[in-house]
């Protein structure tokens, strides 16, 4: 195998399906994957990373789309985190990742969402951060965090 | 810096321990085995949190706290007792008739902590005002919350405040101001606190964010019960006040939940007490969820330290004692503001050194080795039946898959696998 493969090949692969609407259960899944990736030996700086990004990725799942699923892949260097949802879509991105900026509900914010820093925080945790997005249809994020690669 | 193993506090007895699997379902670490119809406690995962003791049916946990008998090697014996001693006696007991009783069991000096808790939390204030980058802080006060979070929580080690709880701070204050006093060598003064748990004694042994601690020891509330109770009976109404301790009514508040905290300026501050609603407040913080909380207060045993597993009144009680407390001394802050702030400045209060985490040891080593056990882990608890009944000698199916493949069991310890032809058969539909 020559290096790109090597780099290119998912380790490995955990996907969790989510449920828009669903806050009982909201935060379990990235609650696994923090688990999971304590399990192979991620650097515990890193996994707060994964974890902050999947909470809030989780959470606009929940509250904005019908559904969506969640991905964690592991490569050799790096850890990519996809979710991609059924939903409404985001009308303004640029918008949307101002900071403070939210379309929350009076409810949602009554719950203590909605603070409109659920993308920015991702963002900021994020090594790489990708947004696709088609108003109606619905929105995918690709987050990509590097290990140490001091494994290697 | 090498990695130093938890002392710890907790011990089987094999003549006593008849492998039921009681201490082993309640664990929060997944520390206890049963091999050989014996318990086994890693002490690589034991946080010392005193679940097994509270569930053993037969008495076989043993909790490894000072004795009395140990005080002969100081000159100078002090005891410090936790505000819950006071709580143990019943609703006519007063904190200055027990700490006067102390002093006739074998000990020279007593000492209230109540007082240092105030100052404990102008430090924390001062701590807070002006640390405001990273929230919440998490108290220190609990030495199983410090473990739970270096094995469980790692990334939240930065989030513990790093001030010393009001016993270390008590001790330490003490052990300058006596020996001066009475011109003793520092070395001779035995200072010990007396512990609703045993889980005080690791934090006495080992402490996380110094070299040495200033207690000496910790002797159990059980342990001086009956010798307290005894001397109470006898000389009610003869028990005159010959201690100069002045008691707080907030300090007091410390031993139940939302004690701490109750002191604290900063109103945006949550308190938490009991295993699993620790873990899974913890678990929110790691998500980032709770930034907008100041300050975080968990105690491991429920309700708080009047829940330890060394006491002897049972807790609601024992709360229903603390409040009444609370009411008699009354919420005025006794403390000098100035000074703590003072001390503050110059580190009295300080952390030597951050406590730094202590994760549990991944799959294994190498990643791609460790992602290739996470896999036939996977494939292991598909196969498991899920019933966690703990014949196996593991608490559940999922530990019995992972010590499988960490090579610590086979599956075939598994009753289930041994016999699956059998089981298949029982479930013929």
């Amino acid at each position: 195998m020559n290096k790109s493969d090597a780099r290119s090949e998912v380790l490995f692969q955990q996907k969790f399906p989510i449920r828009g609407g669903d806050f009982v259960n909201a935060g379990d899944s990235s609650c696994k994957i923090r688990n999971t990736l304590r399990e192979i030996g991620i650097d515990s700086d890193i996994i707060r990373r994964i974890a902050i990004t999947a909470y809030e990725a989780e959470m606009n799942v929940v509250m904005y789309a019908e559904r969506g699923v969640m991905s964690i892949n592991v490569y050799r260097d790096e850890i990519l985190l996809t979710i991609d949802d059924k939903g409404p879509g985001i009308e303004n991105i640029d918008l949307a990742m101002q900071p403070g900026y939210s379309t929350a509900t009076e409810e949602m914010r009554e719950m203590g969402f909605g603070a409109g820093m659920g993308l920015p925080n991702m963002k900021k945790n994020a090594d790489t951060f990708k947004i696709t997005t088609e108003v109606g249809k619905g929105t995918r994020l690709e987050i990509k965090i590097l290990l140490d690669g001091k494994n290697d | 810096m090498t990695e130093r193993r938890f002392a710890h506090s907790i011990k089987v007895n094999d003549a006593k321990c008849i492998g039921c699997v009681a201490c082993m379902k309640v664990c929060p670490t997944k520390a206890i085995r049963v091999r050989q119809k014996k318990a086994h406690i890693s002490y690589d995962r034991c946080i010392d949190c005193g679940g097994c003791l509270r569930v053993c049916p037969h008495d076989a946990i043993i909790p490894l706290t000072t004795q009395l008998a140990d005080l002969d090697r100081f000159k100078f014996k002090i005891a410090l007792p936790s505000p819950v001693l006071y709580t143990q006696f019943g609703q006519e007991v007063m904190p200055n008739e027990v700490l006067a009783i102390l002093k006739e069991i074998g000990f020279d000096h007593v000492y209230d902590e109540a007082l240092v808790c105030e100052m404990i939390n102008v430090a924390t204030e001062e701590y807070l005002d002006e640390n405001k980058s990273l929230r919440p802080m998490i108290s220190s006060m609990c030495p199983v919350v410090v473990r739970l979070i270096q094995r469980l929580f790692p990334s939240l080690c930065r989030n513990i405040l790093p001030i010393e709880p009001p016993r270390e701070i008590a001790a330490k204050n003490l052990r300058a101001e006596v020996s001066e006093q009475h011109n003793l060598n520092p070395e001779k003064v035995g200072i010990i606190h007396i512990t609703p748990c045993s889980a005080k004694m690791v934090s006495i042994n080992h402490p996380e964010s110094m070299a040495r601690s200033h207690l000496d020891g910790a002797i159990s509330i059980r342990e001086v019960y009956n010798k307290v109770m005894m001397k109470l009976k006898r000389e009610t109404g003869m028990l005159m006040m010959q201690t100069q301790n002045r008691i707080s009514g907030i300090g007091i508040g410390w031993a139940i939940e939302g004690g701490e905290i109750r002191g604290l300026k900063y109103t945006n501050s949550v308190s938490v007490s009991g295993l699993l609603d620790t873990i899974r407040i913890l678990e929110d913080v790691e998500s980032g969820r709770l930034k907008n909380i100041e300050y975080l207060e968990c105690l491991i045993c429920p309700d708080g330290c009047i829940g330890g597993p060394l006491t002897v009144e049972n807790r609601f009680v024992a709360k229903s004692n603390v409040l009444r407390l609370m009411r008699h001394f009354g919420g005025k802050k006794r403390v000098n503001g100035v000074l703590v702030k003072r001390l503050y400045r110059e580190n009295f209060f300080s952390f030597k050194w951050a406590v730094e985490p202590k994760a549990f040891p991944p799959l294994d080593k190498d990643r791609n080795v460790a992602i290739q056990k996470l896999k036939s882990k996977e494939g292991l608890i598909k196969r498991l039946p899920g019933t966690d009944c703990g014949v196996c000698g593991a608490p559940d199916c999922k530990t019995l898959a992972e010590d499988v493949v960490r090579g610590y069991a086979k599956l075939d310890d598994c009753i289930y696998m041994c016999k699956g032809d059998l089981q298949s058969n029982g479930e013929k539909k």
